[in-house]
């Protein structure tokens, strides 16, 4: 365990600790234990990165919430519609410092080993209670220094000190306000769910977090060119339930001495709603604590219908036993295993909604009519934006030692395990997405594109047959850990990721010739028929 | 089925992993209806042998024969009447039991709805009918043990390897496996155990094997190996044969430390 400066500077306030009753000394020891295990963890928004072994990842990743703020800059530029602009600002913080509390903290407030671990050794409760409080606040005051350095800069040169002032205080009962609030969350949702829920209800933020960031970006980045900058704001009653509304309002009161009844009431809100819900932790945490207590119980029993749908599936896609099996096999986990899919649903989303922003980003320049008679429809094939991302990820596991099964099993054609699990996820995955971006295309492009829409999917399918050959790695799914993940490079996912642009230039050809669509279609039908044959070949049915 | 019949064989068996050599040479006939306790001290070797049986190892050397096929001749039917409950209580535990359950079944060849069937049946009596739809992430050891112990027995395997079947497992719960070792062996099944719990390995195995760094040290019964030792009990041949006799001083020194030094200092 190393030392850490953040605990040098906390010991300056080893007196204040003493008077409030708290062990200085036990906090120390386990903050710093704490502190050393942080440093061996990824944090969620590096999902995606290399992982290097040695160093604080935390601290290494701030940099990333300073991308973030440079965001921010321009919001503050647009003039002084305080109550419009600054809750802008709130809210997109707000949106960043929740998740990744929710994402990266969660683990800390729901740590179960605490309870063995800590509260078996001689240390007092108000002493526990602090040092995880301060573990959290630590946190959250670093992504936040980092994530608002820059705009705060700018905003004492742009704005003065008297704005940036009543905009670090506001940050202050801001962040308080979401820390709190995320633990009393935590706390309903353990007092009327069970354990099973709440990690779910974790693990989709934890997914937001990651769609969210990278579709903000391109939504904040384009929105530029068409923000009227004379927006007025207009008060509605429903804005006080929307807290980023509070935090806008005292620049308006004090900045704008706007009087009006609202702002007072917002800018009373801000300050009083973090304060009351404090007061309100402290009186529920003994029974929080409790609660916690369900995360290690079992969740309940409830059993789940056969899914029909995949049960239609199987029948149709399906041949051989063995491809039934790891089908089924294929869609629990898909469905089931959170890591899998923290990792996999983000690139999910980003295949529903990529095709999208490419279409608005051609909304700007002319009308849907005018998109419509093009070949735009084309984005479609965003969607298969996920497929290597997927594949790759359906090697991996958090129960990959599990894995012996496959081998122990006596599996007459293994090579049927992984056309079933290719299958799973076309028909659970891919075709999902497709079915709705075809429908809104249709919508929006008319039944011409019909035809296109088939040669897209069959595109996809053996793309998918292919991208699998590329990687070809285990005879079975599940079968590696995720710490062996990046350990493949990334490289070769981005490579595959271009075999997209491959079916988009045969497309195109096609396109160009008359009629060429249908022979398009009629080479991927066989390519597909062949290739799926030649590649999940199966043995000869022996006797036994 | 020949009642002589072997129902496994090991040739010389040696199995190295990099520079280390971790079975060295061994041999080893098993016939119908044994319970064979199969014992050592940690890192002799006991799962590796296990895993060399069941085909999750293949580059082993020597010759292994179960059920009179040569494993290595790329026939995996034999595996059809193995049953496995693995060291480490590993499974997809994202999934339900029942999930898991007739996943297991069906890779075995078995109809879904004659797994659905049994898996309820033995679930109810290892008293986990009541999560029997629930996530194996919220299990206990012991019900992980179970659940396991359940997905080898599902498609009626005339062997078993079980490999310390017991670990999690409450009393009853253990009374109940041993009952069932001891009638499935009277039925002709043959039964593979690995346990570090000498007292259970005693009652229930008519054949102890030990190993040692990798090769049989000793191979009978409990009364043939109570000869080879002055020691009455399995615990203290095991401690003589495995060399071990310095516990009595080792524990004196931890006991000093324990109570040496001074804390303030």
């Amino acid at each position: 365990m190393g030392e850490f400066r953040t605990l040098a500077i906390l010991s300056k306030f080893r007196g204040l600790f003493a008077k409030l009753g708290i062990d200085y000394v036990a906090m120390e020891t386990i903050l710093r234990m704490k502190l050393t295990m942080d440093g061996r963890r990824v944090p969620t928004i590096f999902n995606d990165m290399r992982k290097t072994k040695d160093g604080n990842q935390f601290l290494k990743s701030l940099w990333i919430y300073g991308i973030y703020g440079v965001m921010i800059i321009p919001f503050l530029f647009i003039g002084d519609q305080y109550m419009f602009q600054m809750s802008i600002v709130f809210g997109i913080m707000m949106f960043v410092l929740t998740t990744t509390m929710v994402s990266d903290f969660s683990s800390v407030l729901l740590d179960v080993r605490d309870k063995t671990v800590l509260q078996t050794k001689p240390i007092d409760g108000r002493t526990l209670a602090a040092a995880k409080l301060i573990h959290i606040m630590l946190y959250m005051f670093f992504i936040t220094g980092a994530f608002i350095a820059l705009p705060l800069i700018v905003s004492l040169f742009k704005k003065g000190i008297a704005f940036t002032l009543i905009f670090i205080i506001g940050l202050a009962f801001a962040l308080l306000f979401i820390v709190v609030f995320t633990s009393l969350l935590y706390f309903f949702v353990l007092k009327f769910f069970d354990g099973e829920k709440l990690k779910d209800i974790i693990n989709y933020v934890q997914i937001l977090l990651s769609v969210g960031v990278i579709v903000g970006y391109q939504i904040v980045i384009r929105s530029f060119s068409f923000v009227d900058l004379d927006v007025t704001y207009t008060f509605s009653w429903w804005h006080a339930f929307l807290p980023p509304m509070w935090f806008g309002a005292p620049f308006e009161l004090l900045l704008n001495q706007n009087y009006a009844t609202f702002t007072i009431l917002f800018t009373l809100l801000a300050i009083l709603v973090p304060l009351i819900a404090i007061f309100v932790y402290i009186k529920l945490t003994p029974s929080f604590e409790r609660n916690l207590d369900k995360l290690m119980s079992e969740s309940k029993n409830k059993k789940r219908k056969p899914h029909m749908l995949d049960e239609l599936w199987v029948k149709l896609i399906c041949r051989s036993k063995e491809e039934k099996v790891f089908f089924r096999f294929t869609a629990l986990m898909m469905k089931q295993e959170r890591q899998f899919k923290l990792k996999v649903y983000p690139a999910f989303g980003f295949a529903i909604i990529f095709p999208f922003i490419f279409i608005f980003t051609e909304l700007q320049s002319r009308s849907l009519a005018d998109i419509s008679k093009g070949n735009t429809f084309l984005f479609i094939y965003f969607g298969s934006i996920m497929i290597p991302t997927i594949i790759h990820m359906l090697r991996f596991s958090a129960n990959y030692k599990g894995s012996w099964i496959f081998k122990a099993a006596p599996l007459e054609n293994p090579n049927a395990a992984y056309s079933g699990t290719l299958k799973a996820f076309l028909a659970k995955l891919y075709i999902p997405v497709f079915l709705l971006l075809s429908i809104i295309f249709i919508w929006i492009f008319g039944f011409r594109i019909a035809p296109h829409l088939v040669a897209v999917l069959l595109g996809a399918i053996v793309q998918t047959l292919l991208t699998y050959k590329m990687i070809n790695a285990e005879p079975f799914p599940f079968m590696n850990s995720f710490e062996t993940v990046q350990s493949d490079g990334s490289m070769k996912l981005f490579l595959l990721s271009l075999l997209t642009g491959l079916f988009v230039v045969a497309h195109l050809i096609a396109n160009a010739i008359t009629g060429g669509i249908y022979g398009y279609i009629a080479i991927l039908l066989i390519t597909l028929l062949v290739g799926w044959r030649k590649v999940f070949a199966m043995k000869p049915k022996t006797m036994h | 089925m020949d009642v002589n019949e072997k129902v496994l064989r090991l040739k010389n068996v040696t199995m190295t992993y990099g520079v280390k050599r971790v079975l060295n040479g061994i041999n080893l006939e098993v016939e119908r209806g044994q319970i064979i306790g199969y014992i050592g001290p940690n890192g002799a070797g006991k799962s590796t042998t296990v895993k060399i049986m069941l085909g999750l190892i293949q580059d082993y050397e020597g010759q292994v024969e179960i059920f009179g096929t040569d494993i290595a001749s790329g026939d995996s039917s034999y595996k059809r009447r193995i049953g496995y409950v693995p060291e480490q209580a590993e499974l997809y535990d994202t999934l339900t039991a029942m999930e898991y359950l007739v996943f297991t079944g069906e890779l075995y060849g078995l109809e879904r709805k004659f797994v659905e069937e049994k898996a309820q049946k033995l679930m109810e009596e290892f008293e986990l009918g009541e999560v029997l739809h629930s996530r194996i992430s919220s299990f206990s050891k012991g019900m992980k043990q179970k659940v396991l112990i359940i997905s080898s027995l599902l498609h009626n395997p005339d062997l078993l390897f079980f490999d310390e079947p017991l670990s999690g497992l409450d009393a009853n719960s253990m009374m109940i496996i041993r009952e069932m070792l001891a009638q499935l062996a009277a039925q002709g099944k043959t039964i593979f155990y690995s346990s570090h719990i000498m007292d259970i390995v005693e009652k229930i195995s008519n054949r102890i094997v030990l190993i040692v760094n990798g090769a049989v040290v000793a191979d009978g019964s409990f009364e043939e190996l109570q000869e080879l030792s002055e020691e009455g009990s399995l615990s203290g041949i095991f401690n003589q044969l495995t060399g071990f006799t310095d516990h009595v001083s080792r524990s004196e020194r931890i006991i000093s430390i324990v109570e040496g030094g001074n804390a303030d200092g």
